[in-house]
């Protein structure tokens, strides 16, 4: 399939750590989730790729336009839509003005049908009813929702979501998989988050990201595969295991090199992802 | 940069998109929010309260239209005060509602919202110009209205406010805090309303939004002297240039046309400054000289008087004849069918800055009337006409202060509607018994505490009756020396026993 985002060698250190060490990727339509420990730079990753920062060294375009230039990271902002990690809302505006505001950011300048696209959008993540209510009268998982359809107003051709689903109650998860599913169909979605579910839901491709650095790039299932025949079943906590838990069913599972014998177990993208972190040093907690 | 790939086709919106037209967009949608923000919606409810209540009865009814453009001046200032500090929390909303971190990366970058901010300003400016305009238009269709307006000095109210705005965006921009804002408006209403307005020398005073005059007195259009276009300019051009610095604060550094905008905008600010600043010109300097010592005018005969006034004030005249013909229908002997010379006369000299008091005429059977009119000064120039018709001329007027007083008062004040408010009216400290000061355009006759009884008594009497006994006993009553005593048992008012007021 033909990438839609490309980098190569992107880099930023802030003082001495180094927040993005080297990073390429390629990115098609569909969403891609992009999981990683706390200070992993999946934050700075996304950034730099939503042109709010740009890259000490390494390139990258996005839907053929380089961000470099002055022109050019005009015509990347505006094919993109951008969620990001906590995001600020004006509780005084209703979600329409919101959604309204942000849409003449992106220069939708026709009166009319800018606010037709913003009803659109509105309907989209399901708050059409509640358009005229103002943001501060919102419960979380629907400011999340108006946070949604201000990164999708436009019909950006990228969409970059900084961990859409933190805070949300599995309900409200549920619903916001949907709508992500939903947004990935015909655009590029990238999905920064924890909740490795959501990337076994929604992702066709999943990277992980720690250090600074890609660790993985590939499907779902083959980060699951790593973690393939290194995951058994025991009555007891295993003393070499990388991590271990009790499960609902009073047996543990474990994770990291079995004894011979082990009674094997599937192995799930969570178990890939710890066994992929492992691999590169990185502490794995259970 | 290369690039890697050959990209897929994206997303598209089918509307085609424009930077400048999102500028717009945005600052139609601040404009409105800003004029529905409570400190603008407050603020242009006493702004329009004050126009009714003031306007009602400015001037009495007669204004001089060069006066009126100078009164829409200092209330605006309410409406930009609360402009700045509206524009300023709107400009600082992103930064205090976390939005920064997602606009940042939109196509409508910070300096051109903070263009668009300082653009959201002009729907209040324009409001603010047809308010002024509906109060000056109010003025101007009062049928008394004299004179002529400038559109200099009317511009002064909505300029005002886009400057208060521009430095609302500038605040935002620079200190980025929320308290600046509120901070600045009280800094201001102490400076601009509690006195802090600076009187100091000519070219200072004009750095000023509003520039006030120390004087309350009218003088004809052409004589005011004051740079009005050009304090226009200059007002226009600090309200851009600090819109300009604004914008560059807000991240136009990089770009040439802010550069550009801020030089054009310095521009205008400095050839209105420079304007201004030039002082009074040898030219108006004599024509106020001429003005007040040999003044060219408009002369009408009315009756058997003469009347001359300033251009302007030519449709002022009828008012002026009714005025003389009243007082003249009460008064008796040759005096009701004097012939007068009614001069319209000014203190041009010291401009607005003072108030210079006109001296006497000494010349037989002419009067003054000032440039103002409506309210006290009708029964001002009313008692002037009646001691000249008493008294032979105005000079001879003023220095009397024996029984003749009652029948220039009366003759003054006995042909209005409500002699006895007048009564009021004309004395200096609004009373209607004891002694006090009449005054009048020139200068002011002295009524004593008997000669006050009696004029108030033969005001609430029928006046065929008082009229009848005053022309019958006309000859006397004007006899210079008459005493207060003999002229009230003349015109049949009991108990006087004064002899003479001059002594009180």
């Amino acid at each position: 399939m033909t990438s839609t985002v490309s980098a190569s060698g992107l880099s930023l250190h802030y003082g001495g750590t180094r927040a993005l060490d080297e990073v390429s990727l390629r990115l098609t339509p569909g969403v891609t989730g992009l999981i990683g420990p706390n200070g992993a730079g999946k934050t700075t990753l996304l950034r730099v790729l939503a042109t709010a920062v740009p890259p000490q060294r390494g390139e990258f375009t996005v839907l053929g336009h380089d961000p470099g230039s002055l022109r050019g990271r005009q015509e990347v902002r505006r094919r993109l839509g951008y969620l990001p990690q906590t995001p600020g809302f004006h509780p005084d505006f209703t979600a329409f003005e919101f959604v309204d505001y942000v849409a003449i950011l992106k220069e939708l300048n026709q009166r009319s049908a800018r606010h037709g696209e913003v009803r659109r959008v509105l309907d989209e993540v399901g708050l059409g009813e509640v358009r005229g209510r103002k943001i501060k009268k919102l419960s979380g998982g629907m400011r999340q929702r108006v946070a949604l359809a201000a990164a999708l107003v436009g019909d950006p051709g990228f969409l970059v979501l900084d961990e859409p689903t933190v805070g949300l109650d599995p309900e409200q998860r549920m619903r916001f998989r949907e709508l992500i599913a939903q947004a990935g169909e015909g655009r590029t979605v990238l999905l920064s988050t924890h909740q490795t579910e959501d990337v076994a839901m929604l992702c066709h491709r999943v990277l992980v990201m720690a250090g600074g650095r890609i660790h993985f790039d590939g499907t779902p299932a083959e980060l699951a595969a790593q973690a393939a025949g290194r995951v058994w079943s025991s009555a007891e906590r295993a003393p070499h295991a990388k991590a271990g838990w009790r499960t609902g069913t009073g047996t543990f599972r474990n994770v990291g090199d079995p004894p011979p014998g082990a009674e094997l177990l599937e192995p799930t993208l969570e178990d890939g992802y710890l066994l992929t972190l492992d691999g590169y040093g990185m502490a794995v907690t259970a | 940069m290369t690039t890697l790939v050959q990209p897929a086709p994206a997303a598209v919106t089918t509307e085609p998109r424009n930077a400048w037209g999102a500028v717009f967009a945005l600052a139609r949608l601040e404009g409105r929010r800003l004029l529905l923000s409570i400190p603008v919606l407050v603020a242009f409810a006493v702004y329009i309260a004050w126009i009714v209540w003031h306007t009602l009865d400015s001037y009495h009814g007669f204004p001089a239209l060069q006066d009126a453009d100078r009164d829409t001046q200092s209330t605006p200032l309410l409406v930009g005060l609360a402009v700045m500090l509206s524009v300023n929390q709107a400009v600082l909303r992103s930064r205090r509602r976390d939005t920064e971190r997602h606009f940042a990366v939109l196509p409508v970058n910070t300096w051109r919202r903070t263009v668009a901010h300082v653009l959201s300003v002009v729907p209040a400016v324009l409001l603010t110009a047809v308010c002024v305009g509906v109060q000056f238009g109010w003025e101007a269709l009062k049928p008394g209205a004299v004179g002529h307006g400038s559109l200099g000095e009317l511009a002064v109210g909505p300029l005002t406010v886009l400057v208060c705005g521009a430095l609302g965006v500038l605040m935002a921009r620079v200190l980025k805090s929320t308290f600046v804002g509120p901070m600045l408006v009280v800094f201001l209403l102490f400076f601009f309303v509690l006195g802090a307005s600076p009187q100091d020398g000519e070219g200072t005073r004009w750095l000023n939004p509003v520039v006030g005059e120390g004087s309350s007195k009218t003088l004809p259009s052409d004589l005011l002297g004051r740079p009005a276009a050009w304090h226009a300019l200059y007002l226009l051009g600090l309200g851009l240039t600090l819109g300009a610095l604004a914008v560059l604060a807000g991240g136009g550094r990089r770009v040439r046309t802010c550069y550009a905008a801020l030089g054009a905008a310095l521009s205008l600010l400095l050839a209105g400054a420079f304007g201004q600043s030039g002082g009074t010109p040898a030219s108006l300097t004599a024509a106020r000289e001429k003005a007040t010592l040999n003044p060219e005018q408009t002369c009408e005969q009315r009756g058997g008087s003469t009347y001359c006034a300033f251009p302007e004030w030519e449709p002022r005249i009828g008012t002026w004849a009714e005025v003389v013909d009243g007082v003249q229908g009460l008064a008796g002997g040759t005096a009701k069918d004097q012939k007068l010379l009614v001069r319209q006369r000014v203190e041009a000299r010291y401009g607005l800055s003072s108030d210079g008091a006109l001296e006497t005429l000494d010349a037989p059977n002419e009067v003054t009337v000032g440039t103002r009119w409506g309210g006290p000064r009708v029964p001002e120039f009313s008692s002037a006409v009646a001691a000249v018709l008493v008294a032979g001329s105005e000079q001879e007027g003023t220095s009397m202060c024996d029984g003749r007083v009652v029948t220039v008062m009366w003759i003054s004040l006995g042909w209005q509607d409500k002699p006895i408010d007048e009564l009021r009216n004309v004395r200096l400290d609004d009373s209607i018994s004891g002694s006090a000061i009449v005054l009048q355009p020139t200068s002011a006759i002295s009524m004593s505490a008997a000669q006050t009884d009696v004029v108030r008594t033969l005001l609430t009497r029928p006046r065929a009756e008082v009229t009848a006994l005053v022309k019958k006993h006309w000859k006397e009553l004007t006899a210079p020396g008459i005493t207060t005593a003999r002229a009230a048992e003349l015109v049949g008012v009991k108990g006087i026993t004064e002899k003479n007021g001059c002594e009180e």
